[in-house]
Formats: structure tokens, sequence, C-alpha cells
């Protein structure tokens, strides 16, 4: 996308190289935490500090696959039902409402975009407690599924507007068409218009994904037992009972970025698209 | 019967279309916010929640937030603080990376790309990250610049009521730095190329061109990154929870924690969804202020 003219040879190199550094400065974050995670809790207090383990300790990963209370791996799995759980509300709820706000002109459909880009900017604080004493009465409190609707709120209406500017780009005369072959406006919908629209649903499964996956919140509040609670809200256990287990702490890290890390290498195209589309226009 | 089938011949079948996904967020979202607001107005603690019949209280709870101590305002102070001081350095470091990675050399578009990494990692890691970091005694950021020879003792970052504000902040800079970078460089290839060639065939210096060229034409994406990053930012809760669960002292209590602790700490429904009310209501003016300015041409 670069848009200025092709820069000489010598300015090329000089500005990879400022560009390899800005890289090692802003991600060295997440570098620091893998080394330490690999690192003996010994070596992770020792001064001056190593930056890469004299020793390499697989321990923080092998002890959670056996030990109980803060099983990471159950934890992560719970954390994959509940991000799935929510996507698959989000698409499912999202790509028909979309389609409908983008083709079709009905009263009160202004209203109803406005709702949803409203919904967008939505602070978790205001759905925390109405939504904490809602479950105990509908007896959700402390399921699964308490998170999975709650998180599927914030990927929905970032998917009905990504996908609302999806299908208004579709040109009309494919869905005239389809109708002279016989389709009504349902299989219409379903035959010819969800598969052209296939790379935008993927743009909001990964955002809803990726939504759910780092609510703590939800998690947190409407789930109370730890066997049940997402992998964030097991990381915020932890933290409050064994505030200085860094070796710990960090390989729970690791582990929740690891999908985080495979979406972004095998997506990565997706994700800017979501991010520029979703955001400034709405 | 032939009534159904004029129905379904009129647009009105976008509505059954739209109907399954607005009933939802209606009850998992719009009523909730109603109710909110009821609870705000009730008196609903640990002793009443399980009780049918609840007092109204009308705006008591909210005269007695800004009474009984001085938290609220505390709270919002600290929230402006929080907000403003991360925008405005994410904002100057996203532009500056934006215009770097305009550039066209070789790594420009695969670094650019990595770069987004911080703003996907879930919030909860990043602020265990910056905890660890800043870490009193098994902290790298106290090793680096004792080494330097700044300072001679560690410092308590977090649980020191100067330092800890500036630390949360700084955790949320990292990750705001990729949204703010990512739409300005996306604004950048909108302005026509001719425009530089041109300026630069009658003489102007760089900054010149900066002032007169990108910022101007540019002005729609900043007002929009500015905007939307103040609405997300005035928001966060995960990073300050996680990072300092408001203190110490309250010195870092945002309206969003402050609303959690008195809801689920201190078991005063009502005053937690009192606070939150207040976020709600500063964050939807700020909305539709936005939503105004972008769709002030644009039909919806």
């Amino acid at each position: 996308m670069g848009t200025e003219r092709n820069l000489s040879r010598r300015k090329n190199i000089l500005y990879c190289a400022i560009s390899v550094l800005i890289i090692c400065i802003l991600l060295f974050p997440l570098y620091w935490i893998l080394v330490t995670s690999l690192k003996t809790e010994k070596e992770i207090f020792q001064i001056p500090p190593t930056f890469w383990p004299k020793e390499l300790n697989l321990k923080s990963y092998m002890t959670q696959l056996e030990r109980g209370d803060f099983n990471m791996f159950r934890s992560f799995r719970n954390s994959i039902v509940i991000s799935v759980g929510a996507m698959i509300i989000s698409i499912v709820l999202a790509v028909p409402a979309s389609y409908g706000v983008a083709k079709f002109s009905f009263k009160g459909k202004k209203a109803i975009i406005l709702g949803f880009l409203i919904t967008q900017m939505l602070p978790v604080s205001v759905l925390l407690t109405p939504l904490f004493i809602m479950y105990n009465k509908m007896h959700l409190y402390n399921t699964v599924w308490s998170t999975i609707f709650a998180d599927a709120t914030i990927g929905i209406p970032f998917s009905v507007l990504v996908l609302k500017n999806f299908f208004a780009s579709i040109p009309d005369e494919l869905e005239e068409a389809a109708y002279i072959d016989g389709y009504n406006r349902f299989t219409t919908f379903t035959k010819v218009l969800i598969p052209i629209a296939k790379p935008g649903i993927v743009v909001c499964g990964v955002f809803s994904f990726l939504y759910a996956w780092g609510d703590l919140a939800y998690g947190m509040t409407f789930i109370i037992d730890q066997q049940k609670r997402p992998i964030t809200a097991g990381i915020f256990n932890f933290l409050g009972q064994y505030g200085t287990k860094w070796s710990y702490l960090t390989a729970f890290a690791v582990v929740t970025i690891i999908p985080v890390a495979l979406i972004f290498i095998f997506m990565q195209k997706y994700i800017i698209e979501g991010m520029t589309s979703g955001a400034v226009k709405g | 019967m032939n009534r159904i089938k004029k129905f379904f011949k009129y647009d009105n079948v976008g509505m059954l279309f739209v109907l399954p996904g607005f009933i939802y967020m209606m009850v998992f979202v719009g009523f909730p916010i109603i109710y909110n607001f009821i609870l705000s107005i009730q008196d609903v603690t640990v002793q009443t929640l399980r009780s049918d019949v609840k007092e109204f209280v009308g705006f008591n709870n909210y005269i007695q937030l800004f009474r009984q101590d001085n938290v609220l305002t505390l709270s919002i102070w600290n929230t402006l603080k929080f907000t403003v001081m991360s925008i405005l350095f994410q904002f100057i470091t996203g532009f500056a990376l934006a215009l770097f990675f305009n550039k066209n050399f070789f790594f420009a578009k695969p670094v650019r790309g990595l770069l987004m990494m911080p703003w996907m990692i879930p919030v909860t890691i990043t602020a265990l990250m910056f905890k660890f970091m800043f870490g009193t005694d098994v902290g790298i950021i106290n090793y680096l610049i004792c080494s330097i020879g700044l300072i001679s003792e560690n410092i308590d970052w977090l649980t020191n009521t100067a330092t800890a504000m500036p630390t949360v902040i700084f955790a949320n800079i990292w990750i705001g730095i990729p949204f703010n970078m990512i739409l300005l460089a996306t604004g950048l290839t909108t302005i026509p190329q001719e425009l530089y060639e041109s300026a630069s065939i009658d003489g102007a210096n760089k900054f010149h061109t900066f002032k007169e060229i990108t910022l101007p034409l540019l002005k729609p994406t900043i007002d929009s990154v500015l905007i939307l990053g103040f609405i997300y930012t005035f928001k966060v809760y995960d990073l300050v929870y996680v990072m300092t669960s408001g203190g110490p002292v309250n010195s870092t209590q945002v309206l969003s924690t402050y609303s959690y602790k008195l809801s689920f700490d201190m078991f005063r429904y009502s005053q937690g969804a009192a606070v939150a009310n207040i976020l709600f209501i500063i964050l939807l003016l700020v909305s539709l202020l936005y939503l105004r300015y972008v769709y002030v041409e644009e039909e919806v």
C-alpha cells in the first residue's frame, strides 16, 4: 500500500533496519513472557536477568497438564467452547440481519442500524450488574451459556456493520437474475449471496471469536466454578492466589496467546480488513 | 392469502431477516440497559436481591455516591486522565509509525502487519505481562533503568500511588498504538500522490507539505481515530482491573472498576448500576456526537 515513490537502495536498507528495531522494541513484552515461561522460578528472579533460559524448563507447562485446581488446559477448552459458541451465535444472527438492512428498506431500519452502532460502543460495566441479576433468575448463572450469550453481544453489532457494507456492494442485478431463475428472496440469500459474502463472513467469525476469547469481565462475573471458567478468568484467579509464581503465570499466558497467534498468522489479511472497515465507517 | 403474498412481496420481508438478531440484542443488551437504570434508582443490595419488592429511592444512589466519599469524583477524574494521556501518546506514536510505514521500503508491509499483534492479545494477558515487567524486584524495567544509572533503588511501580496510574497508562498505550497506526495508514493511502508531486515541484519542504497537504486531507480520519479512541479507552476495564484492581488507595480507580467493585465486591448492586449508568451516559453522548459527525453527509 506504499503510496510514496520508490526509495534509493541505501534508504531502503536504512528503513528496513529501523523497522526491525521498532519491532524489537514494541514486541519485546511478548518475547519476554515466552522466555520467562521457559525459565525455572529461580532463574526468573536472577539478577542480571537472562535473555535466554540457561536451562530449558518445560515444567511450568507439564505440571498444568496433570494438576487439579488451575488446570490450564481445561480452562483452555472452556474458552474454546465459549468463543466458538459466541462466534456461531454472532454469525447465525448477524448474517441475515446485515443482509436485511443492506438490501431492504423498511420502517425503523435507521433506528435499528443506530442501535447496532451504539451497542458496539457500549461499556461492559453497564451490562454486568443487570445480566448478573437476570441470569440468577433465569438459572443461567454459573453456566457456560451465561458467558456465551453475553460475549455474542459484542460480535453481533460488529458483524452486522461489517457485513452490511459487504452486502450493499453486491449489485442488485445478481439478485434479479436469481429471481428469473426461480429463486425466491430466501433462497437467493442462502444460495447466491452468502457464498459471495464468504470473505466478509470470515472476518466477522474471526473477530467474534477474538472478542470472546479476550473477554474477562463476563467469564469472571457470571461463572463462579473454576472448572467452568474461561482461561482469562483462570489466569486472573491464579494471579490473585499465587501472585509471584511467574513461571506458571507466563506459561498460562503463552497458552492463551497460541490461538490468537495462529489466527494472526493465517488470517492477517482478514484482521486488517476487519479493523479498518469495522472501526471507521461502522 | 393475498395479504400474506403482498406482505412478502413488499420490502418489509427485510424485517424478517433482521428480526432474530434484533430480538437477541433487545433481550441481552436493550433490556439490561433499561434494567440497569431501574436498578440504579432502587435500593438493591445482597440482602434485597432475592426479594420481589424493591424499594424505589429515586436519585438517592447518585446523590449518596457523590456525597459519601470522593471515590466517584476521583474515578471520573482518573478515567479522564487515563483516557486523555493514553490517546495522546497512542496517537502520536501511531501517527509517526503510519507515516514511516507509508514509505515504500522492502519490510514496510510485513513489519506493519506484525505490529498488529499487541492489539489482538487478550487484554488480561497484556495486563499480566506489564505487571510482570513493572514488578518491583522481578521486573525488567527496574533492572534496565537501574543499570543505566537513572535510579539507585527499585521503584514499586504498581503499588505506589504516584506511579500506578502512569504505569497502567503505559500498558494501555502499547495496546492502542496498532489501532491508531492502521487507521491512519489507511487514511494516508487515500491522499492522491499527485498532490505531493506538485508540492515538491513548487519547492515546498517536508514540514510544509505535511502541514498543508497531509494534515488537512487526513482530518476526517484523525477525527474518527480520536473519537473512537476516546470511546474505547474511556470504558477500559480488564486492563486496570488485572493490573491494580483500582488501587493502591483508589489511585487507579476508573468508572468501570469502581462500578464492578461496588456491585461484586461490596454487593451494593444499585450503586454499582448507578456508576455504570454514569459511564454509559457519557459514552452515549460521545457516540451520538461521533455518529452525527460520520454520517452528516452520508445516508445511513
